[in-house]
This record gives structure tokens, C-alpha cells and sequence, in this order.
């Protein structure tokens, strides 16, 4: 992991660095300043974001995907190392936790991003950002 | 022609806006709207704006360079005022609340933190701490379970898997926290357990990055962290 410096924003290069759009694009669509006055030209994409939002209940589709990812793991092997969990998982707090299930939400800035591949015919380096690699803190080096 | 509103700052930000283009195709021009004690980065306002990934980058691009001369704020994209004059009103309407703001934000500059699990980790994890998850896990797996436990384990897996994850959340946040101004978090987006924004003090950005590095060691390879900044202060205008 590091921190990305500011001048391999999107500022740096015009078509060129916009792949780091992708981790921000939730802030540049829904946060910043807001005047009331002002009208919000109609943004297709938008809306989806924060329908989706909203709809994060954990489903018997998402039971089922745990139950048989339990179910595919060899225990004996040991696998990777819960290295840290113990420690950091200790305190847990009970409840606070807002229901989350994958899919919703990746599927909503999928959406967004599809739309914005769709309008743009350039090569579009977000589309890395889409498909996760392996877990694992090195990825951002490679930025 | 409508006005494409880009960022707010006092009047005595240069605007040093040289070689960058304003959103639509061809680019529109940016120009300066001044009310005051304040100013607006504004350009004509395309016909049929879309989030195309062009103009949020133009409208990232604006604001990024903004945040190098001085306090200001960044307008959410897609904002449009019907001409100048609307845009010196609505400067002059709220002049004190955002002379304020750009008072309260001055040197300081976003992060965004998102960080994921390695989702095989943190189900050993709860496996290797539940009796109850292995005593199903092992009656599924060997063909005697009930037709129905594959759902009480699904959601047992679930309940686990949500509170760990609210607990790392609360981790990284009061971690990284303690080195910045102040925080607002989101929901997050897809195999996230933590989507966080911090405002932090230029002169602290050392600091804060030193405490990313070293949460990021700490928590180890399980772990995807991705720290976005300096960023505009989208978040806390």
C-alpha cells in the first residue's frame, strides 16, 4: 500500500491516468457541495448508486454462497494464516453493522463504470480497478 | 447557455487554471465568477452532460489543481446554475457560510480509505472460533446434514462475518482517526468492510501516511487497503 501521490491524479495526464477515477468516483458523484439553487444536470448512473445503497440486506442467496464457501475449505490444510484476525477481531462489537452483501454495490459502480466505458470508446484503465485481483497489499505498488 | 459550476474559493485564489479543460466535448473554457469576498471556477454548461468518464475527470482535474493554491470547494459534479448572475447570487446568498467553510478547511486535503479481507481468512477465522459453524460445516460436507442447515450455517456465517467486519471498520477508523482532523464514513462498496474519508492538516500528512503504512503492516497480506490522496475535501464541505 501506498498513498498516491497527488500528481499521478487524474490531473496528470488528460485521457491518461483516469484509472484512479474509479476508487473515488462515489466522491465526485455524491459528495462535495451542494447548492440547493443549482440544478443537477440528469446523470444516468447516479441514481443507481444510491438506490443500491439502500437495498444491502443479506438474502438466502448470500446464506447459501457462505454455507458452500464453508463448505469448500479444506480445514486440515491450515491454508493461509489468520495471521493478525485473532488480535484485531478480539474487541468485537456487536451489532453496528450495517447488512452487506457483495453484489449490490459492485454491481451499482459496475453499472456506473459500464456507462462510462460505454460512452467513452478509449481504452478504459478503470476496468482493472473492477476486476480484483488477489487479496494482498501489494497491489498499489504497482501504481 | 447554462453555467457549469466546478469550485468555490475566496476571491484571492489565483485560479491557476492554465492547460486545463472544462467538461463537454469540444472542452468548454473555465473562467472565474467573483462575488465579494468569494469566487466561482465555472465554464459553459454542455448540452446533455453525462458522467462520461472525461468530464469527471475534467471536473477531478479542476479541482485538483484548486486544492494546490489554496482552501476550497468542491462543487458534487454535475451542477449547473442558469447563467453568471444566478451563480454571483448564490455566492452572495450564502457568502458568510462559505467564507466559513473555506476558513475551517484551509491546508487541509481528503484521504479515502477502503480496505477488503481475504474472504477464505476471515471464514477459517470464524470456523476455527465456532463450534457451532464446524459442527455443520463437517455434518454438510459429509452428506448427514438436513436439508435445511445449509442455511443456518449460511446465516450463522453471515452474522460473523458482519460483525468482524464492523469490528475491523471501527479499527482502521479510530486507528487512522487518531491522526487526522476529523472523519465521515460511507457505506461500502462492494467486498469493503470500510469506506472512510479523513480530513487531514497538510503539515500532518507525514504523519497520516506513516499510520496507513503501518496498519496496513500490521493487518498483513489478508488484507487490500487502498488510501486515495490527497484528494479535494468533497466530503466535508
Amino acid at each position: 500500500m501506498t498513498v498516491v501521490p497527488q500528481s499521478g491524479g487524474v490531473a496528470a495526464a488528460p485521457g491518461g491516468s483516469s484509472g484512479n477515477l474509479y476508487d473515488i468516483l462515489e466522491l465526485i458523484l455524491d459528495r462535495g457541495l451542494v447548492i440547493d439553487v443549482f440544478v443537477r444536470v440528469s446523470l444516468v448512473g447516479i441514481e443507481i448508486l444510491k438506490i443500491d445503497a439502500r437495498v444491502v440486506v443479506p438474502s438466502v442467496d448470500t446464506y447459501l454462497r457462505f454455507a458452500e464457501a464453508c463448505n469448500r475449505l479444506d480445514l486440515e490444510s491450515g491454508g493461509k494464516e489468520p495471521a493478525k484476525l485473532p488480535d484485531l477481531v478480539g474487541e468485537v462489537t456487536e451489532g453496528g453493522a450495517h447488512g452487506k452483501s457483495k453484489g449490490a454495490l459492485s454491481g451499482a459502480v459496475d453499472a456506473i463504470t459500464d456507462s462510462l466505458r460505454g460512452e467513452d470508446k478509449e481504452p478504459e484503465p478503470a476496468a482493472r480497478e473492477r476486476e480484483r485481483p488477489a487479496r494482498g497489499s501489494s497491489r498499489r505498488r504497482e501504481e | 447557455m447554462s453555467v457549469y459550476v466546478y469550485s468555490i474559493t475566496t476571491s484571492h485564489h489565483p485560479h491557476r487554471l492554465d492547460g486545463l479543460d472544462g467538461v463537454g466535448s469540444p472542452p468548454s473554457e473555465l473562467r472565474t465568477v467573483r462575488k465579494g469576498d468569494l469566487a466561482a471556477v465555472v465554464s459553459d454548461a454542455p448540452d446533455g452532460l453525462r458522467p462520461k468518464r472525461r468530464d469527471l475527470g475534467a471536473h477531478q482535474a479542476v479541482q485538483e489543481r484548486l486544492m494546490t493554491d489554496g482552501a476550497m470547494l468542491p462543487l458534487q459534479f454535475g451542477l449547473t446554475a442558469p447563467d453568471d448572475d444566478a451563480v454571483r447570487n448564490a455566492l452572495a446568498e450564502r457568502a458568510e457560510e462559505y467564507a466559513e467553510r473555506l476558513a475551517a478547511l484551509d491546508g487541509c486535503v481528503e484521504y479515502n480509505v477502503k480496505a477488503a479481507i481475504d474472504q477464505e481468512v476471515l471464514l477459517r477465522d470464524i470456523l476455527a472460533r465456532s463450534e457451532e459453524a464446524r459442527r455443520m460445516n463437517k455434518l454438510i460436507t459429509s452428506g448427514d446434514a438436513p436439508p435445511d442447515m445449509p442455511m443456518a450455517l449460511g446465516e450463522l456465517i453471515a452474522r460473523e462475518v458482519e460483525s468482524r467486519h464492523a469490528s475491523l471498520s471501527e479499527t482502521v477508523i479510530s486507528r487512522l482517526g487518531a491522526r487526522a482532523e476529523d472523519s465521515r464514513r460511507s457505506d461500502p462498496l462492494g467486498e469493503d468492510f470500510v469506506n472512510v474519508s479523513f480530513l487531514v492538516p497538510r503539515k500532518e500528512e507525514d504523519h497520516f501516511s506513516d499510520a496507513v503504512d503501518d496498519l496496513t503492516a500490521e493487518l498483513g497480506e489478508a488484507f487490500d487497503v487502498r488510501c486515495r490522496g490527497p484528494l479535494p475535501v468533497y466530503s466535508f464541505v
